[in-house]
């Protein structure tokens, strides 16, 4: 009976991972193909077209970059959007509101428009487009969200037990950092991850910002135009592979942080 | 606000750091986007002339966006294509939502999530033209809708509306199923035992109690879902085969090719504009810093 | 002008010592990821101006890795590189960049005298150039040089017109301009999106040739025939997108296409072809140009003449980006090599072409805007 009942919805979920998994399943496939052309007929498997991107100097350069810029706009988005997360939190004024509205202000424009804004305003000022730039592009865009997934954790609950750090004798500062942020840990730790992600995938603020020291995206962009390539499908499953193995470490970090704290 | 009596000393200082802590955030909010964004307006009034940019002040560059019919149609298109895209990831993301947060046993749902996001870590790019090999004529669909005999002819799927709504689609039914999914499991189960109890059958209780209840969640995703669309000019390049332009398309025409800063940042305002009224059309349900 | 096929570093040779590079910079990467060397590494990716190193913005076939490998080995330093499609792009490129942070600029040679207006490329020592190796007409084109002065070396030619699916098209119908709009093909052609190239080849097709384009023939000549191509056709897209329909049999015509499209896969692939219109071929030619707020300006003369050896020709006419014609006629090309480009045929080839250049500001806006119009329609 209640199989009956759950049937349709079992169906959905199937159709609905399929409709998920189809392009990448094709593009991780033909990746391993020996043809010259990631197109069926199916020929192999080899590792042909994975060996050349790795002797792709220019490849290697760009994804290291996308790590450098990815950590390091996540993790001053991060910062930012704690500190400004912790301070509305734990105050109360007129302008709550209104700084509320400023930090999660960012998000409601397009990617692109953020991107215009900064390429003209560089422009104008005479500042080159490096990857300095291109990282606080990126910070921009992230920090709405450290700032909201950061600001949801803080709850009475919290403040309680800062109260009671208080109460107990830590000063300020000792209350913040061994009593708030291990306590929000699994929060930080979120919109760092999400920050990582979406600066890992950013294409538009990252083509408009950045001049040859180009990050992933923006590198597969160029590639994507020499024509049909398997090489490009090896790539893009070499990214699938780094950044499956991070969610991976990730989901393991945070279950053993989930026992201790159990 | 109350707070402990301890020291009255150490309470303000304590209260002074952690008001300014926000000050650094909102500096770099300030700097980093209200600026420009400001920079942007202003040079929207300018003009590039003689290949320069001149701070010429004019309605130039607006004129010309409501006399070219082309133009408006592409900003007509941009709002119609993300808004087709919203509506149709909301119908294709609840069910999906929905049977993670009632149907599937709790301890697989995380699992399930992860699965379900997995994909998305490979880039974007490569996805969309992955999808054309997927939508052509001799592609996948093409191949088993012929082999069993549904259709006698390749349909012409790639390079059309449908391609781009698709490609669109497919990312952000993920982003909606995860937004609808924590709204749905939120909602404690009293309230739908409670409607049953009083005579609702599970339509009803659909209908009045959990549809209403998850209206936050659908509100996010669809805004989020909105705001990228209409931002996006790779998707409906790749996918849509320069058949219908949308308005970023025509910005980076501007960029690119003319390198006409002026009629970009125009352009990029009209946008704006649109990106807003969708937004004050949501504010009702968006709290945003609540996700 | 020319083609794009985009960029690849990529080629089938391997480097010996590459190995071991991948190995430091795959260390590199990881000490970003894992300390706290993040902030820090933020620092280390920007440009430092010692050295040799030279900065280098091209379109993609220059980027082949044995080609930059050459450049290397000749400056003793490394060659930063990014590519562009099309002048107008690079020129927004340079003016959305700083001073000094471009050195060599492969600019089209039809284009050098435009962008010499703007003051920012040398003008370049004609005595040092092998006009003797090169095909005949190279140096004749009205285009060489700029008031009597030269301001780019040219490297390699080719032409814009059909490539096709032999299978599928009838070689004779792709002799004529007249099928972009042959109702024949209605849906099985994709347009190359490079706006003034195509409206170009349109102009050849309706007897204007490119030079003669001008604001009011663009409106009531070209403008009418460049929609009809639009509706004749299923897609106007990159160089991806159009090879994906063709060899995905969604399309049997890439106009806009030619040798630099197709001449890479049609050893692989025997049913591709390409053809130039009886009308006349439009013509593209490369050339290195010296960017003058460089401050090494020696080692880019020094890739300019490693360019034009036998090597650096054999190199850039067959990179894994495009392939097209050198100008050096002692290019040791193979047998095979040569048929493909049809290297017998270019003395009459050239002969019935016309270099494609990119228009005069006024010119160039409303193209602009036609393109505009054009994917909108």
């Amino acid at each position: 009976m209640a199989f009956w009942r759950t049937l349709p919805g079992w169906v959905y979920l199937v159709l609905a991972f399929g409709f998920i998994f189809l392009p990448v399943a094709i593009l991780v496939f033909f990746s391993f193909t020996s043809r010259d052309i990631p197109l069926p007929p199916f020929e192999g498997p080899s590792l042909r077209w994975y060996n050349k991107v790795l002797n792709n100097e220019r490849l290697v350069d760009a994804l290291i970059n996308s790590v450098i810029v990815g950590v390091g706009s996540a993790l001053v988005a991060t910062t930012l959007g704690f500190l400004a997360a912790y301070s509305i939190a734990r105050n109360t004024s007129r302008f709550d509101g209104l700084m509320r509205y400023a930090m999660m202000a960012p998000i409601t424009v397009s990617y692109l428009i953020v991107g215009m804004g900064l390429l003209i305003s560089l422009h104008i000022m005479g500042v080159p487009k490096t990857l300095w730039t291109l990282g606080a592009g990126h910070v921009i865009i992230n920090l709405p969200l450290c700032f909201g997934i950061v600001f949801a954790a803080l709850g009475e609950h919290q403040r309680n037990i800062e109260r009671a750090a208080h109460d107990l004798g830590a000063n300020d500062f000792q209350t913040l950092s061994r009593v708030t942020v291990p306590m929000l840990r699994p929060s930080l730790f979120a919109a760092f991850c999400i920050s990582f992600t979406l600066s890992w995938d950013e294409f538009i603020i990252a083509f408009l910002l950045t001049r040859f020291e180009v990050t992933m995206p923006v590198m597969l962009f160029e590639m994507l135009r020499t024509g049909l390539n398997p090489e490009i499908n090896a790539a893009g499953s070499i990214v699938f592979g780094i950044s499956m193995t991070f969610v991976l470490l990730a989901i393991l970090l945070n279950l053993r942080l989930r026992r201790k704290n159990a | 606000m109350a707070v402990p009596h301890r020291s009255a000393g150490r309470r303000s200082f304590y209260l002074n750091v952690s008001r300014w802590a926000v000050a650094p955030s909102l500096v770099y909010v300030a700097i980093f986007f209200a600026a420009p964004i400001v920079v942007m307006i202003i040079v929207s009034f300018w003009q590039r002339v003689g290949g320069k940019l001149e701070a010429v002040w004019s309605f130039v560059n607006y004129e010309k966006l409501f006399k070219k019919s082309y133009l408006l149609e592409g900003w007509f298109n941009s709002i119609e294509v993300a808004l087709i895209t919203t509506v149709v990831s909301i119908l294709v993301a609840y069910p999906l939502a929905y049977v993670l947060a009632y149907q599937v046993p709790k301890h697989w749902q995380k699992f399930a999530l992860i699965l379900c996001i997995l994909p998305f870590w490979t880039s974007y790019l490569v996805r969309s033209y992955a999808w054309t090999i997927v939508l052509s004529e001799t592609g996948i669909i093409n191949t088993v809708l012929l082999s069993i005999g549904i259709i006698d002819d390749p349909m012409q799927i790639g390079y059309t509306r449908g391609a781009t709504v698709l490609g669109f689609v497919h990312f952000f039914m993920m982003l909606l199923t995860l937004t609808i999914y924590s709204n749905l499991v939120q909602i404690s189960k009293s309230y739908r035992l409670a409607g049953e109890d009083l005579g609702a059958n599970k339509f009803q209780v659909f209908l009045r109690i959990t549809l209403p209840l998850s209206l936050p969640g659908i509100a996010i995703g669809a805004f989020i879902t909105f705001v990228i669309a209409i931002g996006d000019f790779i998707t409906p390049m790749i996918l849509g085969g320069g058949n219908e332009m949308l308005l970023p398309q025509a910005i980076m025409l501007q960029v690119q090719r003319a390198n006409d800063f002026p009629m970009a940042s125009a352009m990029s305002v009209l946008l704006m504009i649109s990106v807003t009224i969708a937004y004050f059309l949501l504010a009702r349900w968006l709290k945003m810093d609540r996700v | 002008m020319k083609p794009i096929r985009p960029n690849g570093p990529f080629s089938p040779y391997d480097r010996s010592v590459s190995t071991l590079m991948n190995r430091r910079r795959f260390m590199k990467g990881a000490a970003a990821v894992t300390g706290g060397a993040a902030a820090a590494g933020m620092m280390a990716p920007t440009k430092s101006y010692a050295g040799n190193d030279i900065s280098f913005l091209t379109w993609c076939d220059h980027t082949d890795a044995r080609l930059i490998g050459l450049y290397e080995e000749a400056i003793g330093g490394k060659v930063n590189v990014k590519s562009y499609e099309g002048t107008g792009s690079a020129l927004a490129t340079i003016e959305q960049s700083q001073p000094g942070d471009w050195d060599m600029f492969m600019c089209d040679f039809q284009d050098t005298g435009m962008v010499s207006a703007t003051g920012i490329i040398d003008q370049l020592d004609d005595s040092r150039v092998p006009w003797d190796g090169m095909f005949e007409g190279i140096q004749a084109q009205p285009h060489a040089y700029t008031n009597g002065k030269l301001y780019g070396v040219p490297d390699k030619f080719g032409y814009y017109g059909v490539a096709y699916n032999k299978d599928k098209v009838d070689p004779e119908d792709a002799k004529s301009g007249a099928i972009m709009y042959d109702p024949k093909y209605k849906g099985r052609i994709a347009v190359y999106d490079y706006y003034f190239v195509i409206m170009q080849l349109v102009g050849i097709s309706k007897g204007i040739i490119p030079a003669d384009i001008t604001v009011e023939n663009l409106e009531s000549v070209i403008r009418e025939p460049l929609l009809e191509l639009k509706a004749n056709s299923l897609l106007t897209g990159d160089i991806l997108t159009t090879l994906n329909a063709l060899h995905t049999e969604s399309v049997d015509i890439i106009v806009g296409g030619a040798e630099w499209s197709v001449a890479l896969d049609m050893a692989n692939s025997p049913w591709l072809d390409y053809q130039y219109f009886d009308e006349g071929a439009l013509m593209w030619n490369e050339a290195l140009s010296i960017v003058s707020d460089s401050e090494n300006k020696d080692a880019v003369w020094d890739c300019i003449d490693t360019t034009l050896t036998p090597d650096g020709q054999r190199y850039l006419a067959t990179s894994d980006c495009y392939w097209a014609m050198p100008v050096m006629k002692n290019t040791p090309l193979t047998d095979d090599e040569k048929a493909i480009l049809r290297w017998d045929e270019q003395p009459g080839i050239l002969a019935n072409s016309y270099p494609s250049t990119m228009g005069t500001p006024d010119v160039d806006a409303a193209m602009i805007d036609l393109w505009t119009e054009y994917l909108a329609s």
